[in-house]
């Protein structure tokens, strides 16, 4: 094993994007991002009577007791709030080799963190869009999701390249996505 | 990066402008709907690995530079800040700063053939 592999560094890539500092930077980024949905979600369920709001006087009241925030059966911070710790969850589970002992938790939070990001772009946009009408905490939460997306796309880069090898190779890509020994002894 | 960092801080700008220079609803919802996703374009290309995600800000920023003639903007103001920033950001999307790691061969490794991380696999002895 050469000193790379030791340090579970992906074949031609000059560091390891599973490590612990690599990994846990994002992961308390979605734990702030799950307290402070929380606390709107906490709003919108009328557990807290008032939102702490600095800037937009009625902003947001406005946005998080509007229409859009109640299209699906939950509020939507509430499973803003699920998504961070899903995210969270994705981003602390395996070791530092998991880019490739574990392909699929790799890939599902990568899955996890792009569309969550995706989501809360789209719920900046509607805030001036629909409402005429802006929330602080909610900017603050969908710049969290948008800073964690790119630190979390290395490590499915180096996943995916694993699978694409696991596949070169002729082996079952399946059991390649799901960490199958008999895998790994044949695919670096 | 430092490029992309004020990529993104002209993004913000369009998302606060409509409020500071004053506009009607149609170019500010055109700003708001691009602003945000300008910004968020190039905080995804901070980090080397989805560095060449700034470049998708070139159609956003060539979008701002014709917006104010099809949308007819009846603005001054607003068609100079729409088409300075749409300027600025295509030149910045193209500055791709310094990219020191190595990551395989990027992301057209996971189709293309002999890439650096399948070559790189090759060489190293089974664990």
């Amino acid at each position: 094993m050469t000193k790379e592999q030791e340090q579970g560094i992906p074949p031609g890539w000059t560091y390891n994007p599973a490590t612990w500092g690599q990994r846990l930077p994002i992961v308390g980024l979605a734990i702030v991002g799950m307290i402070a949905a929380g606390y709107l979600g906490l709003f919108q369920l009328k557990l807290v009577p008032e939102v702490w709001e600095p800037f937009f006087g009625n902003g947001s009241r406005k946005i998080l007791t509007s229409s859009t925030s109640k299209i699906l059966p939950i509020p939507d911070a509430v499973l803003g709030a699920i998504g961070y710790l899903t995210d969270a969850v994705a981003g602390a589970v395996g070791g530092t080799k998991r880019w490739r002992t574990m392909p699929w938790i790799v890939v599902i939070f990568g899955l996890l963190v792009g569309p969550l990001g995706m989501i809360s772009i789209l719920l900046v946009v509607l805030q001036p869009v629909l409402y005429d009408a802006w929330c602080t905490i909610c900017l603050f939460t969908a710049f969290i999701s948008v800073i964690m997306i790119g630190p979390a796309m290395d490590e499915m880069l180096a996943s995916m390249q694993f699978l694409k090898r696991a596949k070169d190779a002729k082996v079952s890509l399946w059991k390649a996505f799901w960490g199958y020994k008999e895998v790994l002894d044949r695919v670096n | 990066m430092w490029a992309q960092i004020i990529n993104a801080l002209l993004g913000l700008w369009l998302m606060a402008a409509p409020a500071v220079l004053g506009a009607d609803k149609m170019i500010a919802n055109n700003d708001h709907i691009v602003g945000p996703l300008i910004a968020s374009f190039a905080i995804i290309s901070w980090w080397e690995a989805t560095r060449v995600v700034r470049l998708y800000n070139v159609p956003l920023g060539l979008w701002l530079l014709v917006a104010p003639w099809i949308l007819g903007y009846d603005n001054t103001t607003a068609i100079v800040n729409d088409m300075l920033v749409g300027v600025l950001v295509i030149g910045l999307s193209f500055v791709k700063g310094k990219v020191e790691g190595k990551f395989g061969g990027g992301w057209s490794a996971i189709w293309k053939e002999e890439t650096p991380h399948a070559q790189e696999a090759r060489r190293q002895p089974r664990i």
